[in-house]
């Protein structure tokens, strides 16, 4: 299979419209709208097997079937999750920035299939570059007529509407995105409801992925059996793996899931910067913590890394050098969760502070034994008992570091004996 | 004062808009319309608030709740919620440095240290002729590119201390415009 995601990622700007029609783009959302059904396209991508490319990996399809069938009795809405936040994660950001009308085809595609006539596409803040080059872009399809009151001169209607973010890491959890974009404060919102039912400005609404969304126009046009045909069995299709950290060739690799991180890292990445050795890697982002270089041949798809104990999350791998302390490393994590859990729930406001303080502890060389007992407890103590996964999301990188790397942390252990030890 | 160039908003009071130029408030006003409920239209009248005094005070508070329909103080809860609202003035070309794991594992702590002793200022702080200010922020996405920094959300990446000096340097030169210096930095680099 050809890469169908990234055909554009050498480019210095945006690919335009006209070239992209040159390229055959939007024949496929034409003809969707044109001649299929909304059922038709939620069963070709329901049969696709496609799962969110955001971290969760929940079946596309399956999502798109809970949204409201005819009669409606109101609008129902489709949210485009670009707030990509996930320390190690660049992908969204290259597709909107290189290629936007290849996520504007899924957005149009998307929006048909659900029956929203409204897209918000909410893009975090600080990707200003992206979001100018999603205005234009979205600019020249009202122009073309393939937005508007007649999409393609149908009987459809479809407008979008750009919002930025403003800087809050937990924007990207779907219920904070939607008390982010009605205006309030980005706090997540207990579920059920779930957003299919009671979702932007209190309307069905499906929030879906910006590169999930990018790979719905290829499946309609090849078809599901295509799609199928790379990836696994469970994770079917490509993804764009984003390494960074200390490696020779850092960037986005358009992939099928289940390739091993040791092909990502070391063909494709050309392995640790300055051939030095690796301490650690990081699998799918921040929250899905450390794994040791033993660890390189593990595929790298949901169903592989949850048999290691950890998740694919978004497919963003980082590697960690030998000369960097794990110690070190999961204070850059702890320190971060603590600047971005969001408050509202006393677990994780106070877990993520505490967490923080004890790895603290340990980089100062003040560790005491009972730091991991301490450590345990506040994981155990904050996982399952708030609103949204922000404590699982902590626990990725204490809880790892603490498994696989635990005599990093006795060596940073202080001499002294606790009074009370 | 009644002059041609300034507001006359409807709705709005008088006194909260004058200062604002023409153009702007009647953006600011067509916000609401394109979301299902005004107050969607928040997070874009601060941003937009922010870009035109550089940082929000409690008349723009003010103004932002009564063009959506809420207190200044909710608009307040709300902009206290997220790091890209100031709530009090920066540098013209206020600095984020990426902390985040991909640009530290990369030097990061580098930059941060090139920019406080061109500048001597540490984050947080503002140097005395208002030019720049520095903080350190999370994750701009720019791991595949660390490391990053951020002046106005324009993106300086695949940085090194001597890019960082040349970069503080050109942005000096342009000062009299920093939008423009900005631009023209990115290109250059």
């Amino acid at each position: 299979m050809e890469n169908y995601l990234s055909t554009e990622f050498a480019r210095s700007g945006p690919l335009l419209l006209a070239e992209a029609l040159n390229k055959g783009r939007y024949k496929t959302a034409q003809r969707v709208f044109e001649l299929m059904t909304p059922e038709q396209v939620v069963d070709e991508v329901k049969n696709s097997g496609l799962r969110g490319r955001g971290g969760a990996w929940f079946p596309t399809g399956i999502k798109w079937s809970f949204m409201p069938k005819p009669p409606l009795k109101g609008p129902s809405y489709l949210v485009i999750n670009a707030d990509e936040g996930e320390p190690g994660t660049f992908k969204d950001r290259a597709i909107m920035e290189k290629d936007p009308h290849l996520l504007l085809e899924g957005i149009l595609i998307g929006s048909f299939a659900i029956r929203a006539e409204t897209a918000f596409l909410y893009i975090r803040g600080e990707y200003l570059t992206a979001h100018d080059a999603l205005a234009t872009a979205i600019a020249e399809l009202e122009q073309a007529g393939f937005l508007g009151d007649a999409v393609f001169g149908t009987k459809h209607r479809l407008r979008i509407v750009l919002h930025r973010g403003a800087g809050a890491y937990i924007c990207g959890e779907e219920t904070a995105l939607l008390n982010s974009l009605e205006g309030r404060r980005g706090e997540p919102r207990p579920k059920p409801p779930f957003p299919a039912v009671y979702g932007a400005f209190g309307r069905p609404t499906s929030v879906n992925n910006v590169e999930t969304l990018a790979n719905v126009p290829a499946i309609v046009e090849h078809g599901a059996a295509w799609f199928k045909s790379v990836g696994t069995a469970q994770a079917p299709g490509h993804l764009l793996f984003g390494i960074s950290g200390a490696v020779e060739r850092p960037g986005c690799y358009e992939l099928p899931l289940g390739t091993t991180a040791r092909e990502l890292v070391e063909k494709h990445a050309g392995g640790v910067k300055g051939g030095k050795k690796m301490r650690a890697f990081i699998p799918g982002g921040a929250s899905t913590g450390f794994l040791p270089p033993e660890k390189l041949d593990v595929a790298m798809d949901p169903e592989s890394l949850k048999k290691e104990g950890t998740m694919l999350g978004t497919g963003g791998i980082i590697v960690i050098p030998e000369e960097i302390s794990v110690v070190d490393a999961a204070r850059v994590f702890s320190r971060f969760f603590r600047h971005e859990t969001c408050g509202q729930c006393s677990p994780c406001r106070e877990g993520s502070a505490w967490s923080d303080q004890v790895i603290a502890r340990f980089q100062r060389g003040e560790g005491q034994r009972e730091d991991f007992t301490l450590l345990e407890e506040i994981m155990r103590g904050s996982k399952q008992r708030t609103i949204c996964v922000f404590p699982e999301a902590f626990a990725g990188p204490l809880g790892s570091a603490i498994k696989h790397f635990r005599g990093e942390f006795e060596s940073a252990m202080t001499t002294q004996q606790a009074p009370h030890a | 004062m009644s002059g041609s160039g300034q507001a006359k908003a409807e709705g709005l009071p008088q006194a909260l808009v004058q200062a604002l130029p023409e153009a702007l408030a009647a953006e600011l006003r067509a916000l609401p319309l394109r979301y299902p409920q005004r107050r969607g239209a928040l997070l874009p009248i601060l941003h937009r608030l922010q870009e035109w005094r550089g940082h929000l005070d409690p008349a723009d508070m003010r103004l932002a709740g009564e063009i959506v329909g809420i207190s200044a103080a909710e608009v307040f809860s709300v902009l206290s919620f997220y790091t890209m609202y100031r709530q009090r003035p920066v540098g013209r070309f206020p600095i984020g440095v990426c902390r985040n794991i991909s640009c530290w594992v990369n030097g990061s702590d580098k930059l941060v240290e090139t920019v406080k002793q061109e500048l001597g200022i540490a984050p947080g702080e503002i140097t005395a002729d208002g030019l720049f200010s520095l903080q350190e922020v999370e994750c701009l996405g720019s791991c595949g590119t660390a490391p990053c920094l951020e002046v106005e959300s324009r993106y300086f990446e695949n940085l090194t201390p001597d890019k960082v000096r040349a970069l503080l340097a050109r942005l000096r030169a342009g000062a009299s415009d920093p939008a423009a210096a900005i631009r023209s930095a990115q290109n250059e680099a």
